[in-house]
């Protein structure tokens, strides 16, 4: 339902740095409504779990083509859209360090 | 306050981590370091030909030179193998492939006339090695939407070659 994850890396910084919290949805009721904008956390078989920004949502296909802020970023750039079956996610609370 | 309670709960039962994964690709790839170490290939057997024409002594100089070209040979092509690798791990993508289906061959054959050159001193596997390594070069361009010329290397083996014409 919900699940609390800890960000690594900044390729989505300045907005999210390494070591912020997130809190992300897992139920189908939010994931039914992502939205370009939306920032998600998901499988990737080369790179593990990662949270990107949804840039284009492909409603046909049910797949998801996210972007990092950085411009060395690892993203849909490089591996390709993000489909449904490998979402973990959407955030819905972020908790940045500088939260302290 | 809330960030600490977080990590405070973090340290006791570890939180799942989603990395926001950065590489830092240099993005710079160009196949020619891979065409010029196939030329270098073409260029050691034709030298250790000339020197087996000129006869003479088996001497140590002739020993000597000799080891000189075959060491060089097996340098460049194994670097040509490898530039060729990075390239296509690297920089090749899947849409890429779609656009070009023949492009693992290409490799594959890059890969096999590598080796071969290696291993023989026959001129017409490092010829078609660097023809190979051209055909790959001709597609990279391609891709990267930049036009090609062949033109004839400025230096010896003077071998047709794919240069980007910017």
């Amino acid at each position: 339902m919900l699940r609390v994850i800890k960000v690594t890396g900044n390729s989505l910084s300045p907005e999210y740095r390494e070591g912020d919290y997130v809190v992300v949805a897992t139920i189908p009721f939010f994931l039914n409504r992502i939205q370009v904008g939306d920032v998600i956390v998901f499988r990737q078989p080369t790179y593990g779990t990662l949270i990107k920004k949804v840039a284009q949502v492909e409603r046909d296909n049910d797949q998801f083509f996210v972007v990092g802020a950085h411009p060395e970023s690892v993203d849909s750039r490089q591996f390709g859209p993000v489909s449904r079956q490998a979402l973990i996610g959407r955030v819905i609370w972020h908790i940045p360090k500088s939260a302290k | 306050m809330i960030f600490k309670l977080f990590e405070a709960f973090d340290k006791r039962f570890v939180f799942e981590r989603a990395s926001a994964h950065c590489d830092i690709p240099c993005g710079i790839y160009d196949p020619s370091g891979a065409q010029i170490a196939a030329l270098t290939v073409v260029r050691m057997v034709d030298l250790m030909a000339e020197l087996e024409a000129k006869g003479g002594t088996m001497d140590k100089a002739f020993a000597n030179s000799m080891s000189r070209y075959i060491a060089v040979k097996e340098e460049h092509a194994e670097k040509a193998k490898h530039e060729i690798r990075v390239i296509w791990g690297d920089y090749i993508k899947p849409q890429h492939l779609e656009k070009y289906p023949q492009l693992h061959e290409v490799v594959h054959k890059i890969m096999q006339l590598g080796s071969k050159s290696r291993q023989t001193a026959d001129r017409d596997t490092a010829v078609q090695f660097v023809d190979a390594i051209n055909q790959f070069a001709q597609i990279f361009w391609e891709t990267k939407g930049v036009k090609t010329k062949r033109a004839k290397a400025p230096y010896s083996p003077a071998l047709e070659m794919v240069y980007p014409d910017l």
